[in-house]
């Protein structure tokens, strides 16, 4: 089971819960795209992780005399960068700052927007109206230039672009989970446990959160792609991750030059975006059909 | 129905000016001097404080706001301080050039997406309806200013068929509708349209499904109409909300274009947005900011109100 | 431009233009000739006499359009660019008064405008940035004028053909600083002053410099014939330029800003521009290859670490200087990272500059006698000595900052040095960090600093980091060195007013900062730039600045 799928299990309330992701987990486990973009981000977050202990050459050890070495090159299985050093490293190890810069922001996003969505949900009344009204100034701006505003300003570095991307989401996800959350406090299901004595807080505990997560889980898991290709845009621009750090975004903009000498080398660090970004997009599309029980 | 479109406008002015008080803000965060364009390093400390006090950045924050909110109430949004030009008619010279490649970016990614949307659509399940729907999901998956940078290589650099940065030969103020500064707009157009045409063909082929799957259809099919009566209908159908997806895209598109201006250098918002935050050009930045984001604004309400006209079960809060 | 035509007269007027430029066309048929060139500024630096964008913007939009009283000898690819006369013909300092120069204007030259150039305009044109009640005063343009010449005070008209300049002390660097105050005309923006609306003098005044931005009107080789902000200025050969040597060759050059490197590279290889300024070393043989051809000359301009000297630095023992000077391979440097775009730096002046001196202080690459210096100092393979340095991901000047130093990093290994880069942003390191100094805060405890500087200008070479006056905050002497000789050999420098003793005290301040191994002397520019194999006759001088006179291109 993927890593993702782990954190689904673990993100759901567990005992109420887990009928129906077993169900959803077993539908998944056949679609076989999913399965192989899951399969494809395991190995790239394992190997992330792993990569002190995978044997791989210093990523900051630079080599003048070897730079801008071919794929393939003997000592260089994926050639070498600007400075000499070793791609492959390069892209594993950026691996671990692409992610995170990547996925963090929508973590977070989740935790906070389905957060206040449901309590704004829930509350309704002058709570909702102070919530969604503060959401919707943020909402008026196009994510790209909200994005690069709150960088611009903050300064370049992987916390700010953390924090930046992180309140580009958080506007999103708290409108789908108010959304969801309103629809859902109106069911029957809901009025009969109101109606049998139990609080707001067991209420939004136990019933809403499992009939809302799934919703709010699958949409921000489509964030992740957007969230990839930004916080790496981010870096592209010199808005995000500062030199000598490995990361893709980065690698690509001072790889840019090389592009005459080694075209394929600065290409790469584009293909593990791109690779990256639209495996999320397929799990997170197979997510949507298992989740969809009642197709 | 005319209650909700008056009053989806009447809350537009709060979000305005919160909008305008988010502008400010992030602008006044900005650490590091904001004379930094005009003022070289090495100019004496005396001479800094001269002229900052020239340029009111010695008052106190509110007082600043008020002044700029109060101008920018009246059409004037101050000047740059790199350039000493007035900042509205920066602005709105770069928006009318991002403008000319969001359309033109729309064009080609509303029909590319309409097409593979409907084709994937109705062949649901076939090895058509996967060709499209990769080729939507890399749309959306692909780094657009990686892709950018590659087309350059390929279409400029190497075959030499199209120009690889600038607006026409003659810049934008020259800009016409003909084959020569259209070659300009074609490589930064088609790296725009990718992430349109892929969400546009995503929407249109749930569309397309959904409306196929009714009972009705079965129903005309049935009684014998052709194939391509039902598929008039489905385009009838889908195309409202295509084109609401579209609107917001243009949005997007917008206030998204800096990666890709930068790649091209194309004279658009986003390449001014560029040079604002790394020349610390603080009224430029803010007034660009301002300006894009009210852009968005109002075209969210535009496709609010046209959906809610169209449909009018639709009911927004 | 749009012309509103709404009357017969003005039609007319219009017509009557339009037939005017048609027989002002060169009438022997031939194509008129172009030349466009792709620079690295983000945006045209102003056009309105005094450019932004440091030198980049004084090589465009400056020496261009417009002339100083003195200017630098730009005709040279193997001497050094000297002061020589501009618009003034000859100049001297009051014998009595040393704060007092005295100016002789050259004769017969006019604007654009067809205005003449006389005292009033030189004083006119001093005014706009030190005369806070004149009309023309404009702050934008303070900034970078009066940091460039720090002593002027003021001027004065003698007669129509001499002005008077006060500094506030004695100067000798006075004419050298001149270079960089262009003169605008006075009647063209009185024009614009006059047609202007607005609510006060100082509106009307921004409007009027507005306008001349767009219209400029100045005495330099080429006028400006047509502007969009942001993307293009386009210049017309000056045919009544004064010096009839320097009339431009080329009808027309057109300047467009592409900052990014690869932009400029791909605009250059795909015929869109003829001339490309600093192309990625990395793209050079690939420009080279396709017949492209690759013009580079040393330039006033060091790519140093300055070191800090407050107590318990490790800099402060002159032994480790000097081993840091003699343990890098500044040719290695060059080949290897630079594709040949450098100049190995053994000072601020290399040999052959007035400047230069006699320093005893070799700098080389000689590795035993570095390992040799450090071991006399207490280091060793077991003792490394802990250095950092702030430096920036790019800037203007930097090259290329992070591999060079990475490339320091590794060389000074050899030597026993342990050296960590603290990355700071550009604009900060520069306009922040380098003014606060080694004490504060934001060095967080670094005890290098590395921004490249302009050496053209004494006081900007030498004076500003040596002269113990020169401390944070006043200017850049980040690391606080205080060494009275130094100190006293800026102010015999600064009091010599005749040009040839002058040189000779700054070549003895300078050889005395070699010999002192002051700074980490590592590389020079060469601001390298790609020409079409179309452009023939340029020559590349030993300066950030260039005449573009000489050069023609064939169709």
């Amino acid at each position: 089971m993927s890593a993702i799928t782990d954190a689904a299990l673990q993100a759901a309330p567990a005992d109420k819960a887990r009928g129906y992701w077993t169900t959803v987990g077993r539908r998944i486990s056949r679609d076989k795209v999913s399965m192989a973009c899951a399969v494809i981000l395991a190995l790239i977050f394992l190997s992330a992780v792993l990569a002190p202990w995978l044997g791989l050459a210093d990523p900051y050890q630079g080599s003048m005399i070897h730079r801008l070495r071919h794929i393939a090159t003997p000592g260089y299985p994926l050639g070498s960068d600007e400075l000499g050093r070793d791609m492959l490293a390069r892209l594993v190890y950026g691996g671990r700052l692409s992610l995170i810069i990547g996925i963090l922001p929508v973590i977070l996003g989740f935790l906070i927007g389905t957060s206040l969505g449901l309590i704004a949900g829930y509350a309704g009344g002058k709570v909702n109206t102070a919530i969604m009204r503060t959401v919707d100034v943020f909402y008026a701006f196009p994510s790209v230039l909200l994005a690069i505003a709150i960088s611009g300003a903050l300064g370049a570095g992987i916390v700010n672009s953390i924090v930046s991307l992180t309140i580009v989401f958080v506007p999103q996800i708290t409108r789908v989970a108010e959304s969801v959350t309103t629809g859902v406090r109106n069911m029957d299901f809901v009025e009969a446990a109101r109606a049998s004595g139990a609080g707001p807080f067991t209420i939004m505990r136990v019933h809403m959160l499992g009939n809302v997560l799934g919703p709010i889980f699958v949409y921000a898991t489509g964030l992740i792609s957007v969230s990839m290709i930004l916080a790496a845009g981010l870096s592209f621009l010199g808005l995000g991750t500062k030199p000598p750090e490995p990361e893709w975004g980065l690698m690509l903009n001072t790889l840019r030059t090389a592009i005459y000498v080694n075209p394929w080398v600065a290409a790469l660090p584009g293909v593990m975006i791109f690779a990256v970004s639209i495996c999320f997009n397929l799990l997170s599309d197979g997510m949507r059909g298992a989740m969809d029980i009642r197709n | 129905m005319l209650v909700y479109i008056a009053r989806r406008i009447v809350y537009v002015i709060p979000i305005v000016l919160s909008v305008a008080l988010v502008c400010f803000m992030l602008v006044h965060i900005t650490p590091g001097d904001p004379l930094v364009a005009i003022l070289p390093a090495d100019a004496s400390q005396e001479l800094a404080n001269q002229m900052r006090a020239a340029y009111g950045f010695d008052r106190p924050l509110p007082v600043q706001f008020w002044l700029w909110l109060w101008k920018a109430l009246n059409g004037d949004l101050g000047h740059s301080i790199a350039t000493g030009r007035p900042v509205l008619t920066e602005v709105l010279r770069a928006v009318g050039n991002t403008v000319t490649l969001a359309i033109a970016a729309a064009i080609i990614g509303f029909t590319l997406g309409l097409f593979f949307g409907l084709i994937a659509g109705y062949f649901r399940g076939t090895w058509i309806d996967r060709v499209a729907t990769s080729i939507a999901i890399a749309g959306v998956s692909v780094p657009h200013y990686w892709l950018g940078m590659v087309l350059v290589i390929i279409f400029s650099v190497e075959l030499n068929w199209l120009p690889a940065v600038g607006a026409g030969p003659g810049g934008s103020s020259a800009w016409g509708w003909d084959w020569d500064h259209i070659r300009y707009l074609i490589l930064p157009a088609v790296t725009t349209s990718v992430i349109p045409m892929g969400i546009v063909t995503r929407t249109v082929r749930s569309l397309t499904g959904d409306i196929l799957s009714q009972d009705f259809v079965e129903a005309l099919r049935a009684k014998g109409l052709r194939e391509t009566h039902v598929f008039r209908h489905v385009l009838k159908n889908a195309a409202p909300t295509a084109l609401a997806v579209m609107g917001l895209q243009l949005g997007y598109m917008l206030g998204g274009s800096i990666l890709i201006e930068t790649v091209f250098s194309w004279p658009g918002s986003g390449l001014l947005l560029n040079s604002a935050i790394f020349q610390r050009d603080l009224p430029l930045l803010q007034g660009t900011i301002l300006v894009l984001a009210l852009f968005f604004v109002f075209l969210n309400l535009i496709v609010d109100v046209v959906q809610a006209a169209i449909d009018p079960r639709i009911k927004r809060t | 431009m749009r012309i509103g035509i709404n009357s017969k007269a003005q039609l007319f007027a219009t017509a009557m233009l339009a037939v005017a430029a048609m027989a002002a066309l060169p009438c022997s048929g031939r194509a008129e000739s172009v030349v466009r060139i792709g620079m690295t500024a983000a945006d045209i630096p102003r056009t309105l006499g005094q450019p932004d964008q440091g030198l980049e913007g004084n090589r465009f939009a400056g020496g261009t359009m417009y002339d100083g009283l003195t200017m630098w000898d730009l005709s040279s690819a193997d001497k050094p660019s000297v002061i020589i006369p501009g618009l003034a013909t000859e100049w001297h300092v009051d014998d009595k008064d040393h704060t007092k120069w005295i100016f002789k204007l050259r004769p017969a030259v006019t604007f654009h405008d067809g205005s003449p150039f006389n005292a009033d305009a030189v004083v006119w044109n001093v005014d706009k940035v030190l005369n806070k009640e004149a009309p023309q005063f404009d702050v934008s343009q303070v900034g970078v004028t009066a940091s460039r010449m720090p002593t002027l005070v003021s001027a004065r008209k003698i007669d129509d053909m001499t002005v008077e300049l006060t500094t506030s002390e004695p100067d000798s660097f006075l004419p050298i600083n001149l270079v960089n105050l262009y003169m605008a005309s006075p009647v063209k923006w009185q024009k614009f002053y006059d047609a202007a609306e607005g609510a006060d003098a100082k509106a009307k005044s921004q409007a009027a410099w507005a306008a001349f931005a767009r219209d400029a009107s100045g005495t330099g080789p080429w006028k400006m014939s047509s502007f969009t902000p942001r993307e293009r200025l386009e210049l017309v050969k000056n045919e009544n330029y004064w010096d009839k040597a320097r009339v431009p060759k080329v009808d027309k050059m057109l300047l467009l800003p592409m900052p990014e490197p690869n932009a400029r590279t791909a605009a250059l290889l795909s015929g869109q521009v003829d001339w490309i300024e600093a192309p990625a070393p990395d793209a050079v043989a690939e420009i080279k290859q396709r017949g492209f051809k690759i013009y580079a000359n040393e330039e006033p301009h060091v790519w140093p670490w300055q070191f800090s000297r407050i107590e318990g630095s490790p800099w402060n023992d002159i032994r480790v200087r000097k081993a840091a000077n003699l343990c890098i391979d500044r040719e290695g440097m060059k080949d290897g990272l630079l594709a040949g775009l450098m100049v190995p730096a053994t000072g601020t002046y290399e040999p052959g500059h007035p400047w230069r001196g006699n320093p005893a202080f070799q700098i080389k690459y000689d590795l035993p006698a570095a390992q040799k210096l450090m071991q006399e100092a207490g280091y060793g393979p077991n003792k490394k000595l802990s250095v950092k340095v702030q430096t920036s991901t790019s800037g203007s000047g930097q090259m290329l900052p992070l591999p060079m130093n990475e490339y320091l990093q590794q060389a000074l290994a050899e030597c026993y040095f342990d050296v960590k880069i603290d990355v700071v942003e550009w604009n900060t390191l520069f306009s922040v960090n380098w003014r606060k100094g080694a004490k504060d805060p934001s060095a967080t405890g670094s005890n290098a600093i590395n921004v490249t500087y302009s050496a053209m200008d004494p006081f900007f070479a030498l004076v500003r980091f040596l002269q113990s006056g020169m401390a944070p905050p006043v200017s850049n002497n980040w690391g606080y060195i205080n060494n009275p000789k130094f100190d006293e050999m800026v102010k015999k420098a600064r009091q010599t007013f005749d040009p040839a003793e002058r040189d000779k005290a700054l070549a003895e301040l300078h050889a005395a900062s070699v010999d002192d191994a002051a700074f980490l002397y590592v590389a020079h520019d060469v601001g390298p730039r790609a020409l079409s194999p179309k452009i023939t006759g340029f020559v590349q001088p030993k300066s950030w600045l260039v005449d573009f006179s000489t050069m023609t291109i064939t169709p």
